[in-house]
């Protein structure tokens, strides 16, 4: 196929606003696949994903289309649509000439539809502006063209209206495609240049790469060398998807595929970096390559201390499959023997923590999230503090920094009160403030990234009553009054409740703390104090009053049966609990530390 | 085939009005439907009991008084054939507002030897909460007529209600003293699910106060001549409930009627709740096999339930270990959440009311495997 008869693109769009069944539309009209294999959603395959209505792993679709008596390789390339992988949606941009911005003809745009709008954008790529279920009663379709007039600049007549649900549109999209979407350029006789947009592992051939060609030709058996990891490998397969898998014997310059070649670890597939020849490499790496970065910490740990080793398995497994997946031994006092897990975000967080329960049956605790903070001592060495028991002791310490993030929030104006309060709470410092029309505004502020690891989203939901949409980008580290707070439980510190706070906030965050504690702490046989400390300060406490009840009533006809349930569902749910010292705690409670106030 | 059975558990589900707090098995009464459901308890009695000689029988309900004096006369006649022994314990639930001469007249006849009132409390401000219409005089009447004609008589004393007040205990606490009978139950008001108070939204009293009322109730009782059997059990001498003891032995007894539960050849069976169902004979809703495993388990959860507690003895004798052998107790004995007297292992009275986080230990995993 001669590259002019190409076509590689992306949608974008905000979660659920069509993104998935669109492309489901797109395969059907290009007869990839029949209405009845059309499952829902044929790109999400994984059960998570499902679930959670987002794409996590890219998958790519190598689709014919006939357009004016001419064939056309039409390659949709998805992405995940969560901030948490946006460098992954930036590569996978990068492999593109064009992107569909898809946005729901009824919420309008989106924090998130923004945001990937503007990697596509630093990717030079062609848009085509669609308004989605427009089938909808409560579509307001003249209202999200002025949104897309207005906001973004793009012409009406340009704005392509669909129903992915009903197909309205489908056609007129996909002609568009051909239309508008250069054909790729890159030059088959320079030296290859291929980028790397994503990988998974399968557990007969190793590691498969998707990767697009820039400049070059790739062939079955050509010795491959990936430039940022220097790893070396001889190339066994070439494919494409249909949405089947089709062999091919090699991959030219503009076009998209798959390459597998024996490779045993992921670590050596680094998502943007290039694929060249062993033995004819190309002069420099393709550029937008970045070393995987993990912006959230936090530990996992078995309830039953027993489980340690089949915990490190199922991390090493999921790992296989997930670069960004950091994780190594951590050992609390209070927990035992687990691990201290890097992710990208706390989407990723979530995940993790939830194929670990669910594919592997191992019940875990999980300690608060804690962001990755810089930390200067006075002899100017510098620490990185990735758990608040890595934090040095204050006489050491010069001065510390955390990272912070610049936001939009999308939302209807009535809201600006409540979304500036929740900021200021957060320690925000306020940048501006745009109307996207009358009725909408995008805020920016700056925030400390510690302070969205935990209910911000939440919070915003319920200031707003969900109308608010929100995205971020990290904007660099600045210098923080930060101080360690130690939790006491009985009077003894439980390492793994300490956490890293802002010392003006110090005093309001120890009574939130301590207060939740209180809640999430079911009554013991015995009184539990609880104090927040700061160095040898205690600045809050709260007692969890000893257990007075816990009888089963009296038995009516010996229904002995009934009881025993009972107690039989007692007992499992103090499986769940982990005993830190005498005490039994739930894993509420280990988030309880991240309360930032009382109301709750 | 003749089992070592003593005991037998009657229901009878109708009531002439619904109580608020109540989640048992119940509906309300009709007359004609009470006539079949009579036939369908007699063909389910006769098709599983086979002669055995029995000890304890115990109709309990639903409001058995409730049923009319030809319907009780069915319900009787049905029971002639059962054998019994000498020092048989034959009991029947009796509402105060069914309490009439008639009813007591043919209960004696017939053998009823004990009469079990739920009276929950003469507070008449707390009647109505509980949907149950009585005022003081007439519970005083009532039991007075009942003492006329049997001496073993027991009542229900509930507490913790919404708004309760120590004065309010007190004069339930007065009455029972006052009104002199052998045998006392007590019960908390618990909240379940699918009853009127659920639905009403209505809240439980904190659970400091209800532990206060309860050991207030123990020792006030205790003050004036009961001996505390059971958590929420207490008798004058020689009055203990046998039937009642059947369930914290851990012992096998007959359980027949809509939504009975029963416990025969090792199997545990609960029976359905569908009216219709069990008319057509479709008696049995849920069975159990108690493995060996179970079954220790349930002998120290019911036994605990008793102020002397599990026979170490005994234990031994019925299956063969020594408790310690079975269960870790040692980090129970050491905070004396368990005490060890030599011949019994029981929990000690003050840490009765959270005696749930003691059993739990006793409770191996849902299969009971270990």
């Amino acid at each position: 196929m001669d590259k002019n008869h190409i076509r590689n693109f992306s949608i974008i769009a905000h979660i659920d606003h069509g993104k998935s069944t669109l492309a489901d539309r797109i395969l059907e009209i290009t007869n990839a696949v029949s209405k009845r294999e059309a499952k829902a959603q044929l790109l999400d395959s994984m059960d998570i994903e499902r679930e959670r209505g987002i794409t996590i792993k890219l998958n790519t679709a190598s689709l014919k289309y006939t357009y004016n008596n001419e064939e056309y390789t039409l390659n949709l390339i998805d992405t995940p649509g969560h901030v948490d992988f946006s460098y992954e949606v930036s590569r996978s941009l990068a492999s593109c000439e064009g992107a569909i911005l898809v946005v729901d003809a009824s919420q309008g745009i989106e924090a998130q539809t923004l945001a990937n709008l503007y990697l596509a954008l630093e990717n030079n790529l062609t848009i085509i502006p669609v308004i989605n279920k427009i089938d909808l009663p409560n579509a307001d379709v003249a209202k999200v063209k002025q949104e897309l007039i207005n906001l973004i600049g793009f012409q009406e007549e340009d704005i392509i209206l669909t129903s992915a649900k009903t197909g309205e549109g489908i056609k007129e999209l996909v002609d568009r495609i051909v239309e508008v979407i250069p054909p790729p350029k890159g030059e088959e006789n320079l030296p290859l240049q291929g980028l790397i947009f994503d990988s998974i592992f399968d557990s007969y051939r190793g590691v498969i790469i998707s990767v697009r060609i820039v400049n070059g030709v790739l062939k079955v058996k050509d010795t491959i060398k990936m430039m940022q990891t220097g790893a070396v490998y001889e190339v066994v397969d070439l494919m494409i998807n249909t949405p089947k898998e089709v062999k091919k014997t090699s991959l030219k310059a503009g076009e998209v595929g798959f390459v597998a070649a024996s490779i045993k670890s992921i670590s050596d597939v680094k998502v943007g970096d290039t694929i060249t020849l062993f033995k004819n490499p190309c002069m420099a790496p393709l550029p937008g390559y970045k070393p995987m970065k993990s912006m959230v910490f936090c530990g996992l740990f078995p309830i039953e201390s027993s489980k340690f080793e089949e915990l490190r398995e199922a991390l090493s497994k999921l790992q296989l499959n997930d670069a960004s997946l950091l994780f190594e031994p951590e050992t609390s006092t209070a927990l035992g023997f687990g691990f201290r897990c890097g992710f990208l975000g706390l989407l990723h967080m979530d995940i993790i923590k939830e194929r670990v329960t669910r594919e592997f049956g191992i019940e875990l605790i999980t300690t608060a999230p804690s962001v990755v903070y810089e930390a200067y001592l006075n002899n100017k060495e510098m620490i990185i503090v990735d758990s608040p028991s890595k934090m040095p002791d204050k006489t050491l310490l010069k001065e510390v920094k955390e990272p912070y993030i610049k936001t939009n929030i999308f939302t209807p104006s009535e809201y600006i009160g409540p979304i500036m309060e929740l900021c200021q709470n957060k320690r925000g410092s306020y940048i501006s403030m745009e109307y996207i029309d009358p009725t909408r505004v995008n805020i920016h502020y700056e925030l400390p990234l510690s302070e969205i690891v935990y209910d911000f989203f939440d919070k915003l939901k319920s200031y707003t009553k969900g109308y608010a949409s929100f995205d971020y980008e990290l904007i660099g580290y600045k210098t923080s009054d930060l101080v360690k707070m130690d939790i006491l439980l009985n009077g003894e510190i439980v390492d793994a409740l300490s956490i890293i706070v802002h010392k003006d906030f110090a005093y309001q965050r120890g009574r939130a703390i301590v207060e939740n504690l209180k809640k999430n702490i079911p009554r013991q046989l015995f009184e539990v104090p609880i104090q927040a400390s700061i160095g040898n300060h205690v600045i809050a406490r709260e007692t969890v009053k000893a257990l007075r009840k816990d009888v089963l009533a009296k038995c009516y006809g010996g229904d002995i049966t009934r009881k025993r349930k009972l107690l039989e569902k007692q007992k499992e749910g103090k499986k769940r609990m982990k005993q830190v010292g005498s005490i039994e705690l739930p894993q509420e409670a280990f988030m309880s530390v991240l309360s930032m106030d009382t109301d709750e | 085939m003749m089992k070592n059975i003593k005991s037998m558990y009657i229901h009878i589900p109708f009531c002439s009005s619904i109580c608020s707090y109540c989640d048992f098995c119940k509906q309300f009464y009709n007359e004609k439907l009470v006539d079949k459901y009579l036939l369908a308890l007699e063909k389910e009695i006769y098709s599983r009991y086979h002669g055995e000689v029995l000890s304890t029988i115990y109709i309990g309900g639903g409001t058995p008084s409730c049923l009319n004096l030809n319907q009780l006369s069915k319900l009787f006649s049905i029971l002639e054939s059962l054998t019994l022994d000498n020092n048989y314990e034959f009991t029947i639930e009796v509402n105060i507002n069914d309490i009439q001469k008639e009813k007591l007249e043919l209960f004696k006849k017939v053998g009823i030897n004990r009469i079990s009132i739920g009276v929950e409390t003469i507070n008449e401000k707390f009647s109505s909460f509980l949907n149950r219409t009585i005022n003081y005089q007439s519970i005083l009447n009532k039991i007075n007529l009942v003492k006329k004609y049997f001496n073993n008589i027991s009542m229900d004393l509930m507490y913790a209600f919404f708004y309760e007040e120590y004065e309010d205990l007190d004069k339930d606490l007065h009455f029972i003293k006052m009104i002199d009978i052998p045998h006392i139950s007590i019960y908390s008001l618990i909240i379940e699910e699918h009853t009127k108070l659920y639905i009403d939204k209505v809240e439980s009293i904190a659970e400091e106060k209800e532990a206060k009322m309860y050991y207030k109730i123990v020792n006030y009782l205790k003050k004036i001549g009961y001996k505390h059997y059971e958590i929420s059990n207490f008798s004058k001498d020689g009055y203990v409930s046998k039937h009642n003891m059947t369930y914290w032995n851990n012992e096998e007894y007959y359980g027949f009627g809509l939504g009975a539960s029963g416990y025969v050849n090792g199997i545990r069976y609960t029976n359905t709740k569908n009216i219709n169902c069990y008319l057509k004979g479709e008696y049995i809703y849920l069975e159990e096999k108690q493995n060996k495993w179970i079954s220790m388990e349930n002998e120290m959860i019911l036994g605990l339930r008793k102020i002397k507690g599990v026979n170490k003895k005994s234990f031994f004798e019925k299956y063969g270990y020594n408790i310690e052998q079975i269960f870790d107790i040692m980090n129970l004995l050491d905070k004396r959440l368990l005490i060890d007297n030599g011949k019994y292992l029981y929990i000690p009275e003050d840490k009765l009311y959270i005696s749930n986080s003691i059993l739990v230990n006793f409770i191996g995993g849902s299969n009971g495997k270990r």
